[in-house]
């Protein structure tokens, strides 16, 4: 199989990355591990776009104009939901399900050549890719790669050395699950004091403290989320299969502890019970690239910008070192940063770009680029680089 | 008994950063605009256990309640 552009990973960045290559007229291959594309968006239920709008504005203005603008356009057509301020930021909610459609439909129309249910299991400048599904593996040689993988899987097959946060920094992971039966109201700030009455009681865990819930939009559907320590078996590791499961396991069961508890103690919850398990835990930050140019926080807080700015972080530091919410740290005088072109080319390599979480940036800055807006556009500027 | 003072509330809030506190922050300072979500709340509810042995629950919770700190104050003095 032959390509122009190669994307690794179909989440949010490799998803605008491939669209944007493939309206360039490059003949782009996609390779998705899941089903679907989204990732974090569809096969983790992080139902909210942040990043999308511009910090402080008095109206949801866009930060980066084209596939950010588009993809949160044809959301709004399918939930029916318009931007939400909450704080200084706007965000806009996204329902799972309608984002795999649409990105289906996106790819679909910009003739991209998905390949789902496959991963990369080698790479080889030139580029020569290994891909393998269900133990059959095929080659696809590329003119560019793109890693939008989030893990920097392509860094690790390349056997360079990527930057990583220590354990006890890394941002934490968060499990997502949906839930139906809901009757009435949603009162985040009751659930909050009927999860504490349940850890008093003995009902619950203590890491249950933290799990919160937000209507999905549609009928009786609730989002539930846990911010878990990742520590279940030891130090916190997203790239270690055990660690992984036992995010996964545990997300299941506090979750479903916290619902059952809820079901016999809230009322509205009655008839609750949870009615779809995230295809896998969030994880928010593990390896990232090494790049021509690295992005730091201190750029992000300063608003700087660079000659070869390709994309505006317009997220705050959204840091989540603890399961016990989010501290965010705002740039001064709430100016968007720029994100320069060097950030997603890959040092050492010819032809190989990096989009989303796992461009090339320090911890701090990671806590803001990583987010889906913000994703969109850095997966949108390397299917512009890759195509040129 | 000593009553809480709202600067024991702002100042359990700092030493405790469940929100970024504005630098100005009183009485009046709307703490759920300042960051306070349902997330802080839960472990808000068990500091003021551990601190004022005051025990909230899901009926005690809300922006008349702990929406600002002199409210807390308030709601801490009442429940004690």
């Amino acid at each position: 199989m032959r390509a122009d552009v190669l994307v690794i990973g179909g989440g949010s960045a490799g998803l605008a990355a491939a669209v944007s290559a493939a309206r360039q007229g490059a003949r782009t291959v996609l390779v998705e591990r899941h089903g679907m594309l989204g990732g974090m968006g569809t096969a983790s239920l992080v139902h909210t776009f942040c990043g999308l709008y511009l910090i402080d504005g008095d109206s949801p203005e866009f930060a980066n104009d084209g596939l950010p603008r588009e993809i949160a356009g044809r959301m709004e057509a399918a939930t029916g939901r318009g931007p939400v301020k909450m704080g200084r930021v706007w965000v806009l909610p996204q329902h799972p399900v309608d984002f795999a459609t649409i990105a289906d439909e996106l790819i679909r129309e910009a003739g991209v050549e998905r390949l789902f249910h496959s991963e990369l299991i080698s790479l080889e400048p030139g580029w020569r890719a290994r891909v393998v599904c269900r133990g059959e593996s095929f080659e696809i040689e590329s003119a560019s790669v793109i890693d939008a993988s989030g893990d920097a899987v392509a860094a690790a097959l390349l056997d360079v050395p990527d930057e990583r946060t220590p354990s006890e920094r890394l941002q934490r992971p968060a499990y997502v699950c949906g839930v139906q039966g809901v009757s009435g109201e949603v009162s985040g700030l009751e659930l909050a004091g009927r999860i504490v009455e349940g850890i008093r009681a003995g009902f619950l865990p203590k890491s249950a403290m933290g799990m919160h819930f937000r209507a999905s939009g549609r009928p009786g559907e609730i989002f539930g989320t846990l911010d878990l320590t990742g520590e279940e078996t030891g130090s916190y590791d997203p790239t270690d299969p055990a660690c992984l499961s036992a995010l996964e396991s545990t997300g299941r069961e506090h979750a479903r502890q916290v619902v059952s508890y809820f079901k016999d103690h809230q009322p509205g919850w009655e008839n609750a019970y949870v009615a779809h398990w995230p295809a896998r835990a969030g994880v928010r930050e593990s390896r990232r690239w090494v790049g021509e140019a690295c992005l730091t926080g201190d750029e992000i807080l300063s608003g700087a910008r660079h000659d070869d700015d390709v994309a505006l972080a317009s997220w705050p530091l959204e840091l989540r070192e603890t399961n016990r919410g989010p501290k965010l740290r705002y740039p001064d005088g709430g100016e968007a940063a720029g994100i320069p072109a060097g950030a997603l080319r890959a040092r050492g390599f010819e032809r190989l770009f990096v989009a989303g979480r796992c461009l090339s940036c320090d911890h701090d800055a990671q806590a803001s680029i990583r987010v889906m807006g913000t994703c969109f556009a850095t997966g949108e500027a390397a299917g512009r680089m890759a195509t040129t | 008994m000593v009553d809480c003072a709202v600067d024991d509330v702002l100042r359990m809030l700092g030493e405790e950063q469940l929100i970024e506190l504005p630098s100005d922050a009183g009485a009046e300072t709307d703490l759920f605009a300042a960051g306070l979500d349902s997330m802080a709340v839960m472990q808000l509810i068990v500091v003021l256990e551990e601190r004022w042995g005051v025990v909230l629950g899901a009926a005690d919770v809300g922006r008349d309640t702990l929406g600002t700190p002199g409210r807390m104050a308030a709601t801490i003095n009442a429940r004690r």
